[in-house]
């Protein structure tokens, strides 16, 4: 099984393997899950309960690396249990990133996989420190997401097709994974050393606050991880949409019952956001995004990608546009 | 016949996030926006300078501001939920902590005062219309239930008599304040209300939103008078002049407009900005000429003139 989000074992703050208190949380660890998988499925509580570095409230922006970090240090504990508590616990367990078009993961000067666009798309490969990715044929990147627009886009080959010329597109299905921030991320550095016309990162997701928190999450980091952020970050990654006022603007071709109301749940994430987080703060570095959210209030709308497929030129039309103008 | 409003200036980029809302005194304008302080422009200068910053009003922005008639109360919603009062001494504003502290817990997103100051109507995010007596510690008299839809705007008759509420669902509401019954209902629009407002004499009700139409209510008998159609965008806001004679609209393409009651028509368009105008509201009379300020997501505050001669 793929360690995904969390992975324990970065957790564990090994440096030497000398220090004794680490072998003993080690020993006495192995210890608790070897006598509670000797027990019964019903009545064995396989677990790890490690210490987490801060609160997510107590957070900054790192202007340095542009990345979600600790401002102080807050010690709280948290238990891992196995199949995991609750659904999405279980879920996050497992690799689940996709991605379709063209590039090559090159581990110590070798080629480990060269996938080529016409292959359609395929599960987010692991990579390693020190691997490289080659993406110096495709002109951009588009994380998206949902699956389901990820695949309708991935059907008819957008990534071959796109006005905007070769592409590679994501998706975490949702919040993404560490696996495929990882990935990402070096995508991402391996631009940083292609000095001519860089490719364009963009991310295309629900207007909604969890497709505003996604976003966050793959561009700065997530909440919940703040000491993986600075290595998983990927501050050139550009909103490419859905905004709420996207979709007022063209209420012809779509109509107005596209939109859809906020719910009490929806309005009580959005607020959440403004308060605890500074990607959203007033002084913060995201000024659109807070207006957004606002405008998202004020309007008691939200609106969903999928309500682009009856657009003109559908989806694909739609971002096709959309990378044009951002270009 | 058509009028012509001149642009007279502008605050640009007097917020660093669209501006909501606009409320108007006789010597100031306040603004409010998803920044979180209140700003206020002094509209007897010529260059519209700004006179005061109350900074971190509210954390995470601010929705509505009103002011009382002769300016002496300004009361603000945020996006936190708190309602805030604030008063004026010498055109300088403070916050006014026993007040805020009366209406901890107060429930309204709209929020409208009344001309003395006296009454705060508010409707929240269930329909529920509230009014609080200022002057005895914030205390709630009023508490109407309407069908449950999000009440996305709310106003006080000028005479004090009537509270009328827009919402989502397309319905818009009238309540006396004496007995606190719903003389009528008013029929009209099917889409997003997004604004109401009660002419000076509170003889007619305009209401607007997503139809892109201002419907006109014959607030005696709750009858359509007229409906004005010329707006292309939602509208989200309306302001009456002074003499009630002409009434102002803004729109979510950034177009304002200017209607005459005489002929029920419109009579100027005005387009500086491709962006939401949140607000548009007419200025105090300077002689006999009327002007108007627009604020929204281009963030800067617009005024305009009447031309003369």
């Amino acid at each position: 099984m793929a360690m995904a989000e969390p992975s324990i074992f970065h957790n564990l703050e090994i440096d030497d393997g000398r220090d004794p208190s680490v072998q003993e949380f080690i020993e006495n660890t192995l210890a608790a899950l070897i006598n509670e998988l000797s027990r019964s499925p019903a009545e064995a509580n396989i677990s790890i309960t490690l210490k987490r570095r801060a609160s997510p409230i107590a957070c900054i922006i790192n202007p340095t690396n542009g990345a979600l970090e600790a401002s102080t240090r807050v010690d709280t504990y948290r238990k891992y249990s196995w199949p995991g508590k609750t659904a999405h616990e279980a879920w996050k367990f497992t690799a689940k990133g996709l991605v379709a078009g063209e590039f090559r993961l090159i581990r110590d000067s070798h080629v480990l996989i060269d996938a080529q666009s016409v292959t359609g798309d395929s599960l987010i490969p692991r990579t390693e420190d020190g691997d490289e990715i080659d993406i110096s044929r495709i002109r951009w990147v588009l994380v998206i997401e949902k699956e389901a627009v990820f695949h309708r886009l991935a059907r008819i080959s957008y990534q071959t097709r796109a006005l905007a010329g070769e592409g590679i597109m994501v998706t975490g299905k949702g919040y993404p994974d560490f696996m495929t921030r990882t990935f990402l991320r070096a995508m991402s550095d391996s631009v940083s050393n292609q000095s001519r016309r860089p490719p364009r990162f963009y991310a295309l997701t629900d207007g909604d606050p969890h497709g505003m928190a996604i976003m966050s999450t793959y561009k700065y980091g997530s909440a919940a991880h703040l000491h993986q952020n600075a290595r998983l970050s990927i501050p050139r990654l550009q909103w490419l949409g859905l905004r709420v006022t996207d979709i007022i603007a063209v209420p012809e071709v779509l109509g107005d019952t596209a939109l859809l109301s906020l719910t009490k749940r929806d309005r009580k994430k959005i607020m959440a956001m403004l308060r605890n987080s500074p990607v959203w703060a007033s002084d913060g570095p995201e000024p659109e995004w807070r207006a957004e959210l606002q405008r998202m209030l004020v309007l008691n709308l939200k609106a969903e990608i999928e309500i682009l497929y009856g657009c003109q030129g559908g989806l694909e039309g739609w971002i096709n546009r959309r990378m044009f103008r951002q270009e | 016949m058509s009028k012509q409003y001149l642009s007279r200036g502008s605050a640009d980029n007097a917020h660093v996030i669209d501006i909501f809302s606009l409320a108007i005194t006789d010597k100031q304008i306040l603004s409010t926006s998803g920044a979180s302080s209140i700003k206020v422009h002094s509209t007897t200068d010529a260059d519209f300078p700004l006179v005061q910053s109350i900074d971190g009003a509210h954390t995470i922005g601010c929705h509505h501001i009103v002011t009382n008639g002769n300016g002496s109360r300004a009361i603000t919603a945020g996006f936190d939920g708190e309602i805030k009062a604030w008063s004026c001494h010498d055109g300088h504003w403070a916050a006014d902590k026993k007040l805020t502290a009366d209406l901890t817990g107060a429930d309204a997103w709209a929020i409208a005062i009344s001309e003395d100051g006296q009454y705060l109507a508010g409707v929240t995010q269930e329909g529920r219309i509230n009014v609080w007596d200022l002057a005895a510690d914030g205390t709630r008299i009023r508490d109407h239930e309407t069908k449950g839809s999000f009440g996305t705007c709310i106003d006080l008759s000028p005479d004090g008599r009537l509270i009328a509420s827009g919402h989502e669902d397309g319905a818009v509401y009238i309540f006396t304040t004496e007995t606190g019954r719903m003389p009528f209902s008013l029929s009209g629009l099917v889409n997003p209300v997004r604004a109401v407002a009660f002419s000076p004499k509170s003889r007619i009700l305009a209401a607007a939103g997503d139809s892109k139409v201002i419907v006109l209510y014959d607030t005696s008998s709750g009858e359509q008078i007229a409906n004005l159609s010329g707006h292309s965008a939602w509208i989200l806001s309306l302001s009456w002049s002074d003499t009630g004679e002409y009434l102002l609209s803004s729109s979510f393409d950034g177009k304002v407009k200017v209607w005459s009651m005489e002929t029920k028509a419109c009579v100027a368009t005005h387009s500086e900005t491709d962006k939401a105008v949140w607000n548009a509201k007419w200025l105090p009379k300077i002689g006999k000429t009327e002007g108007f300020a627009t604020a929204g997501a281009n963030r800067s505050i617009a005024f305009y003139r009447e031309a003369t001669g």
